[in-house]
């Protein structure tokens, strides 16, 4: 459940994190805040629009880059996927455990309930936001640690799946 | 006419070659490297063979199993393209001897013009001007006296060098003799061969060539000049025709020089008489091509012509399609060649897969690629994967319509060169015509990567965390709505 995103360019590090979803997104870069509006257009475009200012985006990632062209110039930008780097870093990845403290606002994932890749099994509320917590993979659902109004600690276990085979 | 071709290359100038002889009505065979299995040119033409070799370069040089190939597709003929076997006087040679036609010179006329010594004496007895040079031939005191009759500046060079060693620039009349005997003792050591020859060294020189074409019974007409004096590590970025700035005389002057050459070799095919131009005016002969040019597009752009369709009617025994007096030029072209490198690691060749390839359109743009969407760019082939060439009235709007193009050329998956490309031809020198061979290095700074500022970086690394599937589901809990995506973790 990481809410702050690693993304390397030029050579430095830029924490990405979301510090609003409604009405608008807001996302926070390097310290300061940036309202974000994304648009898709016909041809595989997008039209984001960052403080009002319009850009064409197309992009795609390839690894632990994401390449990316922005109107007419082109970047290349690391990202180490969070959750990959979890599962190395732990030796399993069958614990979803918070980031950050926070409070559960609803409950979806019930003992024994068989989910994909992206179902949201909880939504919390943490830093006045609300945020969805989704599987990161296929699996069954073994245990849930919390319920809802529930307040929890960064660390704490919220969900944990069968073991993956 | 031909009524087969087979294409003995690859990539975009395997695809640039199957479209003139498809549009000239020819059968069509392919030839390809396992590793080349889903490449355009494969499905471009009627037939396709594959090669078998381990190394995947070495199939597209594999004498035997090429012409093997075209007897058994029953081609009548084998264009080489340009690279891998194209001056090889070998495949030409076995080629005409398996009963085919070769789509280019006759063979002893590639092996003089492949041997840079045999060459320059060609070209000299041919009254074409070479740069004043002398070689050591006696001792080194009688070296030194014909050195210095050419006056300086001079470079030094190796007889049997290569590759800058043993190379050295004199600007001072005081230095030459200790300059030799250094470049002797380092040609010894490198080479194993002491002899050192001297040239004329020219500064701020510009890379001028001709597009002849001749039909091997003394016939030569030329299609003007192009200019490919933006190079990095003599490796041409970008070409135009006609060159930047070239008055009427001296062009004429040229053009006329590099028939001479052709009519004297009684050259057969498209060919290219490359020069030296010097900041006074005066040019020295540097080598001749004896295949199709890269960047022929420019002169097929400005003279409104198809070098392809007229080397098959040459080989075809056809003759010339063109009087020399038929042959004009409108407007301005220039070609970028977009090559899978990464400018900001001093253009290591970078690998990958081209996820997403969109080409420009419009007014005057053409795309020669021969890279298709979702294939690998390896290291086991050149870097090039195609041109983009513009065309516009003058130079100018050529130029205009080239930034333009470049902006809109997609390619992502890939490291490539196209933002430095846009900045080379947008640069104020370049638009001004102000070109030597040393353009991208004396403008290294305004060329490199520019910087970005706060908010620019935040734009880029906000677009970046949007095509990150985990991101996107924290801020909108939807997917990302066109899969213009590659390796997607789910």
């Amino acid at each position: 459940m990481a809410t702050s995103f690693p993304f390397m360019l030029d050579g430095e590090t830029h924490l990405v994190t979301i510090r609003a979803r409604r009405p608008r997104l807001v996302v926070e870069v390097d310290g300061r805040c940036y309202t974000v509006d994304e648009d898709p257009a016909a041809d595989g475009t997008t039209r984001l629009a960052i403080d009002g200012r319009a850009y064409d985006v197309r992009r795609t990632r390839e690894g632990d880059r994401v390449h990316v062209k922005l109107d007419t110039t082109n970047y290349s930008v690391g990202y180490q996927d969070p959750v990959t780097a979890a599962q190395h870093d732990a030796g399993g990845d069958d614990v979803l455990r918070a980031d950050m403290p926070g409070v559960v606002v609803s409950m979806t994932a019930t003992p024994g309930a068989s989910i994909a890749s992206g179902d949201v099994l909880l939504v919390i509320e943490s830093m006045k936001m609300q945020i969805n917590v989704v599987a990161h993979r296929d699996g069954t659902v073994e245990t849930v640690h919390v319920e809802v109004n529930q307040s929890f600690d960064k660390g704490a276990e919220l969900v944990s799946l069968h073991p993956s085979n | 006419m031909l009524d087969s071709l087979l294409v003995a290359n690859r990539g975009e100038i395997a695809c640039r070659v199957l479209r003139t002889a498809r549009a000239m009505g020819l059968r069509t065979i392919a030839v390809y490297h396992h590793a080349d299995r889903g490449a355009p040119h494969v499905s471009l033409a009627d037939q396709a063979i594959e090669l078998d070799s381990e190394v995947p370069t070495s199939a597209y040089l594999d004498i035997p199993q090429l012409v093997a190939a075209a007897q058994s597709a029953g081609a009548a003929a084998v264009h080489p393209g340009y690279g891998f076997l194209a001056e090889n006087a070998g495949f030409a040679a076995a080629v005409e001897d398996a009963g085919l036609v070769f789509v280019g010179p006759q063979p002893d006329v590639i092996r003089l013009m492949g041997d840079k010594v045999h060459a320059r004496a060609f070209a000299a007895e041919a009254g074409v001007p070479l740069a004043p040079s002398a070689l050591m031939e006696g001792t080194l005191e009688e070296f030194l006296a014909s050195a210095r009759e050419i006056g300086l500046p001079l470079l030094i060079k190796a007889a049997a060098g290569g590759g800058g060693k043993g190379m050295s620039i004199v600007h001072d009349a005081a230095e030459l003799a200790a300059r030799a005997r250094t470049a002797m003792s380092e040609a010894e050591r490198y080479f194993a061969d002491g002899r050192i020859y001297a040239e004329r060294y020219v500064e701020r020189p510009r890379h001028i060539e001709v597009q002849v074409l001749g039909d091997g019974r003394g016939n030569v007409v030329h299609l003007f000049e192009r200019e490919c004096s933006v190079q990095r590590r003599f490796q041409k970025i970008v070409e135009e025709a006609p060159a930047a700035t070239l008055p009427a005389e001296l062009r004429a002057r040229i053009c006329s020089a590099a028939v001479t050459l052709a009519t004297r070799a009684n050259y057969r095919n498209a060919g290219t008489v490359e020069f030296i131009l010097a900041p006074d005016g005066e040019f020295y002969f540097l080598e001749m091509n004896t295949r199709l040019q890269v960047e022929h597009p420019v002169t097929e752009m400005i003279c409104g012509v198809d070098l392809v369709e007229a080397q098959l009617r040459i080989a075809a025994g056809e003759g010339l399609p063109w009087t020399q007096d038929a042959i004009t030029t409108t407007g301005h072209a220039i070609e970028c060649r977009v090559c899978c490198e990464d400018p900001a690691r001093d253009f290591l060749p970078a690998t990958g897969t081209a996820r997403v390839l969109r080409l420009p359109h419009g007014a005057g743009v053409r795309f020669d690629g021969g890279l298709g969407e979702g294939q690998a760019v390896t290291a086991s082939f050149d870097s090039m994967i195609g041109k983009l060439v513009c065309r516009g009235e003058d130079r100018r709007q050529a130029i205009d319509r080239a930034v333009t193009a470049l902006g809109e050329l997609t390619l992502l998956g890939v490291d490539h060169n196209i933002d430095y490309l846009a900045r080379v031809v947008d640069h104020p020198a370049f638009r001004a015509g102000e070109l030597h061979t040393g353009f991208v290095a004396e403008h290294a700074d305004a060329l490199g990567t520019p910087r970005l500022d706060a908010d620019q970086r935040a734009a880029v690394v906000i677009a970046a965390a949007l095509g990150v599937d985990d991101f996107r589901r924290l801020a909108w809990d939807i997917p990302e709505p066109y899969a213009s995506i590659g390796a997607w973790r789910n």
